[in-house]
């Protein structure tokens, strides 16, 4: 008996000694909310396979963390007339199987996701696009079928990632299991659930990467998130929760890194609601709530106060954007009582069941009491409040917009009279003047004039208030010290490529 | 004995039908669009649509159900809605890990709480009594994520001897493992004590001391064994419960199981994977039922006579 418990006892700490520690490789342990759904750009939706697919495919063109376009697998390119782009391949390009880059691939790649049967959530920021051809082996051109300025943008997004034409014909269903780009890391292993596992590429056209080895995990438990960076088990992580930010900022082995996000929260408004159509009370509301007591109280201050409907990080943002509305419950009062409703009135706040945006419509429930507005807030599952706001809301809803990187994707979709009643017009309202603009912002090619016209319509929209723009958000992430090269973006799809542990 | 195994299998059928009936329905009562939410807030209505006729969801509920049900019979659980992936192919991989956490968990369960509970029995009112009894009090009250995150610091970050998450290694099993047990430990632990305390105030105990049999024998053969029914009975009853607690810890603890493909699969309205994760659920616990059964007749020689005796009756008639 005895020598039974201790075989056993040696045996356990054979086991012990015996660590987690790949000798000799550089590995990036990287932590995500959720594990990734489908490798292939067509099918995936979500931001945490975006991150993977990041790593292992390229674009056409890129884009830095300063937002600006750059070429990628495209050298260069050329705009001769409004509808026709030219993209010149960069030469000597290799997929991870061995072939080489041609413009086959990309033509493969634009048909597959716009095919009518195509499920590709990708597909919608493209669908201008008539044609693209193969001029040829290293030039595409792609054609569109009315003049589109927000091109190059949405085409840095990872759903544009190019595919390689055999691979995917060889994959058929199951591509995204075997999926096979030219960036700087290959794919190696999938455990569901658990992690993806990616190596480096060592034939990527940049040179090889200095890491070997990255492993995704997926960790959805905020606190186990944090416990495994402070236990050392991974060396990146995404999605700090905000309330343990400083905490991990003060410790010495780990660097917090914070960025504004994409993504403008607001507190929209159905103008079709009464007493919602007047311009007097959708400016009362905005003055009636102090966002700076949001930002701290639900997010711990790791957000910025909007004045606009767009994130500074978006391209067209309008930086000489003022606080037009600041926290002033008396001037509050004064407007309603101007629009005659001087004892308020009553109405309705849409959310769904996340605990942020609840007690953001918490918050904007209390402040609308100050100023004798009673709302009542309705919790619904997510899907639903899209569905149902898309339709027509009660009154008020809360609600995030993230759009592409470009200020079209955050305006157009949202604030042109052709989405009343469906799609994206949640507030059921536009002007003629608010559609010819947005109309040429995608029509005018010329950046400085775009920018002009962008930001006309961001006066408007403050002016108009249809929405109380809350705040934006803060992507936090936290690394070991020693790991350097790494970038926050803004649309938290990060690549890793220029990541090293820094000798 | 053979008759009856077989007739209880195919009573799984009816339960399984009723059981995925009743999630299918459930699943589709519940509001909101499993295509909006995969395409996101900036989807067009058109987009929507498309990907619903796509993926079948614009059928009448009940030839969605019948479709269902008909490729389940050929043995096609379909594919998932969100990833895409087959259900069988995800099932498959992350089976391995729920069961060897289960097991894991309620073998720890029983290992700990039976000789825990014996041990109060023995020594009936004494402080060894009262404190393991308050042992399995805590045992029981503490909530599963709660414990999880505190054994977690204590084990990951104060005395940093084994992972806080993960799947592979045998480490990455202690600390889920233990939290998974520690409910149903003080519950068998409870049972066990008073079922014992039960026996041992029998006459044939009694008998058996007067006899001037060891203590240890009357205990072991007489005390024990006669103890053990309610514990086996209430040790398979809340297997049902464990695969409930397997749902929170393998999500605390980042472990890559049937019950945290549950949770996402629910979120994300993806009405195959949960279909494919609750029928694995309900023939886990229709099978445990099923062993449970089987075992009494080994541990009660009367329910071994009744099968035994049900065939005599059936030849002679």
């Amino acid at each position: 008996m005895r020598i039974v418990v201790r075989a056993l006892v040696a045996f356990g700490l054979c086991l012990l000694a015996v660590g987690p520690v790949l000798a000799g490789e550089q590995v990036l342990r990287v932590a995500q909310v959720a594990d990734i759904t489908n490798l292939d750009p067509h099918r995936a939706g979500d931001i945490y396979t975006a991150n993977v697919i990041r790593q292992i495919y390229n674009n056409l063109v890129k884009m830095n963390k300063a937002m600006e376009v750059q070429g990628d697998l495209a050298e260069r390119w050329t705009n001769p007339d409004d509808k026709t782009w030219l993209f010149m391949l960069r030469k000597g390009v290799k997929f991870h199987n061995g072939e080489t880059l041609t413009a086959e691939d990309v033509k493969f790649t634009f048909d597959r996701m716009l095919a009518p049967a195509s499920k590709a959530p990708g597909k919608r920021l493209v669908d201008v696009v008539a044609t693209v051809e193969a001029v040829d082996a290293g030039t595409v051109k792609i054609t569109t079928k009315k003049p589109f300025a927000p091109l190059l943008t949405n085409l840095t997004r990872y759903e544009m990632a190019i595919l390689n034409k055999k691979a995917v014909e060889q994959g058929g269903a199951d591509y995204g299991k075997k999926p096979v780009g030219t960036g700087p890391f290959l794919f190696r292993e999938h455990r569901l659930g658990d992690r993806v596992v990616l190596a480096k590429f060592a034939g990527y056209f940049e040179g090889p990467a200095k890491i070997d080895q990255i492993v995704y995990r997926a960790i959805p438990e905020d606190a186990t998130r944090v416990i495994e960076i402070e236990s050392g088990g991974i060396d990146l992580m995404f999605n700090a929760p905000p309330q343990d930010f400083d905490r991990l900022a003060k410790n010495p082995k780990l660097a917090a890194i914070e960025e504004l996000f994409q993504a403008t929260m607001y507190l929209g408004m159905n103008l079709k609601v009464k007493p919602l159509d007047n311009k007097l009370v959708r400016q009362a509301i905005n003055y009636a709530v102090d966002k700076e007591a949001i930002n701290k109280a639900v997010f711990f201050g790791r957000a910025t106060s909007s004045y606009g409907p767009l994130s500074p990080s978006i391209w067209g943002f309008d930086p000489g954007l003022k606080s037009v509305y600041p926290f002033n419950p008396q001037k509050a009062k004064e407007l309603l009582k101007q629009a005659g409703f001087p004892n308020g009135f009553e109405c309705v706040i849409w959310t769904d069941p996340r605990t942020e945006r609840k007690s953001v419509a918490e918050m904007i429930q209390a402040y609308l009491a100050q100023v004798g507005v009673t709302a009542k807030i309705e919790i619904m599952e997510w899907g639903k409040l899209l569905a149902e706001t898309g339709k027509g809301a009660k009154g008020l809803f809360v609600l995030g917009w993230t759009g592409t990187g470009d200020a079209d994707g955050g305006l157009h979709i949202r604030f042109h009279t052709s989405g009343i009643g469906k799609d994206h017009n949640r507030n059921q309202w536009g002007t003629a003047e608010l559609d010819q603009l947005l109309d040429s912002g995608r029509t005018t090619m010329d950046p400085a004039k775009r920018k002009a016209i962008y930001a006309k319509i961001q006066r408007i929209l403050v002016e108009e208030a249809p929405d109380l723009f809350i705040n934006i958000s803060k992507n936090l992430a936290v690394a070991r010290k020693e790991l350097k090269g790494f970038e926050l973006f803004p649309n938290n799809i990060n690549p890793l490529y220029g990541v090293s542990y820094g000798n | 004995m053979l008759s009856y195994l077989c007739r209880r299998l195919l009573f799984f059928v009816p339960i399984l039908l009723g059981v995925s009936l009743l999630v299918f329905s459930i699943m589709h009562l519940t509001p909101g669009d499993p295509a909006q939410i995969m395409l996101g807030p900036e989807a067009t209505q058109e987009d929507i649509a498309k990907v619903r006729q796509a993926l079948g969801l614009d059928r009448p509920l009940a030839v969605q159900y019948l479709v269902f049900v008909s490729n389940l019979l050929q043995g096609d659980l379909g594919r998932s809605i969100r990833s895409d992936v087959p259900v069988w192919d995800e099932l498959t991989s992350r089976l391995p890990a729920t069961f060897l956490l289960a097991g894991c968990g309620i073998l720890l369960a029983i290992c700990l709480g039976f000789p825990l509970g014996l041990l109060a029995a023995c020594r009936h009112n004494t402080l060894l009594d009262t404190s393991s009894s308050m042992l399995a009090l805590l045992g029981f009250s503490v909530p599963n994520f709660w414990a999880g995150l505190m054994l977690m610091l204590l084990f990951s970050i104060v005395i940093p001897i084994l992972p806080s998450s993960g799947y592979g290694e045998w480490r990455n099993l202690v600390l889920p493992a233990v939290t998974l047990a520690l409910q149903i430990m003080a519950i068998i632990a409870r049972m066990t004590r008073s079922s014992v305390l039960e026996v041992i105030r029998q006459d044939y105990v009694r008998t058996a001391r007067a006899k001037g049999l060891r203590e240890r024998v009357v205990l072991w053969r007489h005390a024990v064994r006669n103890a053990l029914l309610p514990v086996v009975t209430i040790t398979g009853l809340y297997f049902g419960i464990l695969l409930g607690g397997v749902v929170v810890i393998e999500t605390v603890f980042s472990y890559p199981g049937i019950g945290r493909m549950l949770v996402e699969a629910i979120r994300s309205h993806d009405y195959p994977l949960v279909q494919g994760g609750v029928l694995i659920f309900s023939v886990s616990v229709c099978a445990i039922n099923l062993g449970v059964d089987i075992l009494y007749a080994f541990l009660d020689p009367r329910i071994r006579e009744q099968y035994s005796g049900a065939r005599g009756r059936r030849a002679a008639a």
